[in-house]
């Protein structure tokens, strides 16, 4: 890392004046707070989940217990929760669900931007008028009649509508047609000029040029099919309920107490983390380059 | 011993059956017996009846809305897995589709209006006016009578579950009586006990706001949880309302009016501002506190006293940690001038609106199995029988149930049953059953009283945030606003 | 070069071929999004029962919004998330991208651990965080706090500081991933910018003030707009936090008419319906002031 170079106001040069070294100093210090507040909440709920409850709440003979850390890391704490829970099931579902939305979230919702930033067919703008008038309207408001038509058509208890509600996503829209938009079009008319139609074009031409926005989307969509919880609360049987309705039910039961929805937690936000950290610097540098712009 | 207790429980049982449950008509329940306690000698149990039969016929598949939820104790789950196999015997064309479903209001009308219900669930007693108006639920009328289980409810479950023409809806699963649990442990630490071994509990409101103090100046430990979140607030303040002389509602010339501004509620949210600001003995935020936090408070050692009911025992113990022998529930503190009221509620079975007669039929032959159903078959004694040793094995206190249906064997039967299993010192409960026996219970506020005790939430977390906050000010905005509630969605409802 | 609006690039067939390529994707947000959205204009002008439309009744619906005492609450205290957000959530991602700009040991370091908390799903967040501000002795924000000498104390039921605190607990989980477009949008800054500035004499400051915050001005505006419609309808926080309290000092304007479909006896989702088209209108409104100010601001320049 030592390699990265200034990219900031304070150029190399400035290093010279010992005042810039010290204004440095603090920076990095800064940097220091950044980090710690970021990432230390989310040390303390693992480490919260090794204690037993006496112990957490500062009770009985823990009374004025300050320690942050676990008087033992008893690992069985969150083995019987995770047995209790029968996680395991639920982080399947949870599987299938961000799968299936990863490929219908990138293919609709790119395929809908490709026609509204490239193709632009007549009467396109009526389209992008509803997308951008869909980012405005909070998705709870509606979830009643969309439920109620769900059901109308018999297509709840599996992951079909979850699937396919992520295909109408207006944020992804956006994100793909901004992308588009900067597309250098000399290449698409040179596409057309070797005979392609409009889904040629998009299948060898565009797609493979927009890995950045394909890999931001997918992302997003993980992200998001992970964390959803009431469309899934709804639509979802028993068998193939996720991991956030699981957490979303859990915390209001009458059978469990905070350290239990604590350690559940844990889970929940454990696969994110460690997909993080393997795609991390893909994800930061994605978007970086496809990111919003203004 | 165990006779006495017998007797004593039976006695308050049978009082409780008449003891109605809230109505349009009456917000008072009115404690008529409905039949003598007969002498208990000897009791055996003798099922009556031959249980069920079976039936190959009956076709359906039915969503059952009564599952324990995953994160239950499993022997809880490998109980019901019985019952399943014990249905496939029985009636091998009823498919039983497993289905957890905690009752909330906006799941259940989502559900229901788009045909998708379970189709039996539990809500609990405020529930099934509003769900029978809102047609929301199926008739089992005829089920009921063909089964003969009709003859068994008591009126004022049976008008409680029923519409004005009389046809039923649902039947009754148990009822509680909020009373006042107590951590045992903490007492002990507090050197407040009995030298008979019992704890020195308060009896009276103005005793618990001084042993609440008490027990935090000796164990440094919060003396009681008071709750100020969500509805859990408003509903237990109601029941310190009452003790303090209030009615919070009436009906009259065809009209309901809300009372929270008159001088005795005031008085009882003075009492309030006072546990805070007087005797400082709360825990440490009221207005974080629901009623599972409550629970977990108490089980844990966070407070040495909660108002909790008969029916949420396994909670501070098997769920959060307290040896069952650590708990005590004792009747809930008089106020002032003696009133001495237990706030009673309970939960009903009630079916999804589109159940066909069928399906309604095999749920009710799966309560049967659950020993839910007012028979006594050998299934069902079968059923109470598991129920006890698991809690038992789990270290959930085994003590009576408050019935909800009026049949002297049964509640017998059920009676023995909790002897047999006895695994707390009854000296605990004793008190409670006694006073719920001298006709305590209180039936819920009978309008809207969700939306009330959101209203009397509000009062109370102002009161505990602010030392200095207009109590009689606070409270007529609240009776503005609960009353035009009323007018809206009741008086002047069509 | 193309004259992409003409309508010469594609001939009728590509207009045809243009719009099947769109239909599914069309399709589906017709029937999650618009078709449930008009749906819920209907139902807004009309008594309900359940999910079914029992009476027309004009806007007696918005009359009865405007008249609860919970109104009031909820739209001063939306604005007050707003504004609030503006001040903490909208800043704290431009420091963050600035200051770990400066950086160059350790900036991918900084920059992961500063996006880190974006990746967890909300609920999970709020549900963390309401544990970590328990008014509890032991909660671990009081322990803290009381190595520093303080008192433990009751954060969450402060009406004073709760809409703060509640922003603060959203710009913990969303200033990283802000400040990851910022810190691209101050990366593509031209070095030779700072360099010949340098050479015109001007300081670190004047630097700041003339190159870097420019460029942010650009990023910002769009990144703001985004921000004020999320936060105008924030519901899972003060729902799962306080649940609108204590007293009403939290409750936002999602919340009232998530309030209108669960409480008890009024579940009204006609009522619910009214509030979700007053919001629209409210952020459609603004939407259309925001646009109109800022092509106003770019014919000026």
């Amino acid at each position: 890392m030592n390699g990265i170079k200034r990219t900031g106001v304070i150029r190399d040069y400035d290093l010279r004046s010992s005042s810039v070294k010290i204004g440095l100093v603090f920076i990095y210090l800064a940097c220091a707070v950044i980090l710690v507040v970021s990432v230390f909440p989310i040390v303390w709920v693992f480490l919260a989940g090794f204690k037993e409850l006496k112990e957490f709440y500062g009770t009985m003979q823990f009374l004025g217990n300050k320690s942050f850390l676990p008087k033992a890391f008893n690992i069985d704490y969150y083995i019987d929760t995770w047995k209790d829970m029968k996680f395991h099931k639920y982080y399947i579902n949870s599987l299938w669900s961000v799968t299936g939305s990863i490929v219908t979230a990138l293919l609709f919702n790119g395929l809908l931007a490709y026609g509204l930033s490239i193709l632009k067919p007549k009467g396109h703008k009526v389209v992008y008028s509803l997308v951008m008038f869909s980012l405005l309207i909070p998705a709870t408001t509606f979830i009643t009649p969309l439920f109620a038509n769900l059901t109308r058509l018999k297509m709840t208890g599996f992951f079909t509508p979850l699937w396919l509600a992520a295909g109408a996503n207006a944020f992804y829209v956006v994100l793909f047609k901004q992308f588009f938009d900067s597309f250098p079009m000399t290449m698409i008319e040179a596409g057309r000029i070797d005979g392609c139609g409009p889904l040629q074009v998009f299948s060898r031409i565009v797609l493979p040029l927009s890995k950045p926005i394909l890999v931001v989307v997918a992302i997003y969509t993980i992200n998001g099919a992970w964390s959803d919880f009431l469309l899934p609360y709804l639509v979802l049987d028993n068998n193939y309920r996720t991991v956030m309705v699981k957490l979303f039910e859990y915390r209001g039961a009458n059978n469990t107490n905070d350290l239990d929805v604590l350690r559940a937690v844990v889970f929940s936000i454990l696969p994110p983390i460690i997909l993080f950290f393997f795609f991390q610097k893909k994800l930061t540098e994605n978007i970086m380059t496809s990111g919003i712009k203004g | 011993m165990k006779k006495s207790i017998l007797t004593l429980t039976l006695a308050f049982i049978l009082l409780l059956a008449g003891c109605g449950a809230p109505s349009n008509n009456d917000n008072q329940p009115t404690a008529t017996p409905t039949a003598t306690p007969s002498s208990t000698s000897e009791v055996e149990i003798t099922p009556i009846g031959e249980g069920l039969q079976g039936d190959p016929n009956l076709t359906a598949t039915i969503k059952l809305g009564v599952w324990p939820s995953d994160t239950a104790a499993e022997s809880e789950i490998a109980m019901h897995e019985g019952f399943v196999a014990k249905m496939k015997e029985l009636y091998p064309n009823v498919t039983i589709e497993p289905f957890h479903y905690q009752y909330a209001v906006d799941t259940y009308v989502t559900m229901a209006s788009a045909g998708n219900a379970p189709t039996i669930f539990q809500p609990w007693f405020t529930e099934p006016q509003r769900l029978i108006n809102a047609g929301l639920v199926a008739e089992i009328t005829n089920e009921l009578k063909e089964k003969g289980w009709e003859q068994y409810m008591n009126p004022g479950y049976k008008r409680m579950l029923s519409d004005a023409e009389g046809r039923i809806y649902g039947i009754p699963r148990d009822s509680y009586g909020l009373g006042l649990m107590i951590n045992v442990e903490l007492f002990e630490a507090a050197d407040l006990m009995n030298e008979d071994g019992t704890p020195k509990y308060p009896k009276t409101l103005q005793e618990l706001a001084e042993t609440a103090a008490l027990i935090k100046e000796r164990t440094g430990t919060p003396g009681f949880c008071l709750l100020a979140m969500d509805g859990a607030g408003g509903w237990h303040f109601s029941n310190i309302a009452w003790n303090y002389g209030a009615t919070l509602e009436t009906y009259e010339n065809g009209r309901w009016y809300a009372h929270l501004n008159t001088p005795e509620v005031v008085a009882a949210m003075e009492f309030v501002r006072d546990l805070k600001w007087k005797y400082d003995c709360l825990t440490a935020d009221p207005t974080q506190e629901n009623w599972g936090s409550g629970m977990t408070q108490l089980g844990t050692g966070g407070a040495a006293m909660y108002f909790g009911a008969n029916d949420a025992v396994d909670n501070p113990t098997a769920i959060n940690g307290l040896p069952v022998d650590k708990l005590a529930l004792v009747p809930f503190p008089a106020g002032p001038k003696g009133d001495q009221y237990m706030l009673a509620g309970g939960t009903a079975y009630m079916f999804a609106p589109n159940a066909t007669s069928d399906q309604i039929k095999a749920c009710l032959a799966y309560l049967e199995l659950m020993g839910k159903a007012p028979v006594l078959t050998p299934d069902s004694i079968e059923g109470m029988k598991q129920d006890a040793a698991r809690r038992v094995q789990d270290g959930i206190p085994v003590i009576p149930r408050i019935q909800a249906w009026n049949n002297p064997e049964y509640t017998e039967a059920e009676l023995e049953v909790v002897n047999q299993y006895q695994n707390i010192d009854m000296r605990f409960y004793q008190d409670y059953f006694d006073t719920i026996n001298k006709g305590a219970l209180r039936a819920e506020e009978p309008i809207m009283a969700q939306e009330m005790y959101l209203e009397l939430t509000k009062v109370i977390q102002r009161v505990l945030t602010n030392k200095d906050a207009d109590i009689q000010k606070l409270l007529d905005k609240a009776q503005d606003n609960f009353q035009k509630l009323i007018d809206e969605y009741v008086n002047d409802a069509q | 070069m193309i004259d992409k609006n003409s309508g010469k690039y594609w001939n009728l067939k590509n207009n045809i071929n243009s719009w099947l390529i769109m239909l599914p994707s069309v399709i589906l947000f017709a029937f999650f999004v618009w078709v449930p959205m008009g749906e819920s204009i209907v139902m807004s002008l009309f008594k309900t029962k359940g999910v079914s439309l029992e009476k027309f009744v004009g806007l007696d619906q918005y009359i009865a919004v405007f008249k609860d005492p919970n109104f009031t609450a909820a739209l001063r205290n939306t604005v007050s998330y707003v504004l609030w957000s503006l001040v903490i959530g909208f800043l704290m991602p431009i420091i963050i991208a600035v200051l770990i700009g400066e950086t160059t040991r350790l900036r991918g370091l900084f920059r992961t651990a500063s996006y880190l908390p974006n990746i967890m799903p909300g609920l999970a967040t709020v549900l963390m965080w309401r544990s970590f501000f328990s008014a509890k002795p032991s909660g671990a924000f009081n322990v803290l706090i009381s190595y520093l000498g303080m008192d433990a104390r009751a954060w969450l039921s402060n009406a004073d500081i709760i809409i703060p605190l509640i922003v603060v607990i959203l710009t913990w989980k969303g200033a990283g991933a802000t400040a990851l477009i910022y810190m691209a949008g101050l990366a593509g800054i031209n070095p030779e910018l700072y360099e010949s500035a340098t050479i015109d004499g001007a300081g670190i400051w004047r630097r700041t003030w003339h190159i870097t915050l420019p460029q942010i001005f650009n990023l910002g505006s769009t990144l703001l707009i985004l921000q004020i419609i999320a936060v105008f309808q924030i519901l899972y926080e003060p729902l799962v936090l306080t649940n609108g309290g204590p007293d009403n000092a939290s409750i936002s304007l999602m919340q009232l008419l998530f309030n209108y479909i669960q409480n008890a006896s009024s579940i009204d989702y006609g009522r619910a319906s009214a509030v979700s088209v007053i919001i629209a209108l409210m952020l459609l409104t603004f939407t259309v002031i925001y646009n109109t100010l800022n092509k106003r601001r770019e014919s000026l320049e």
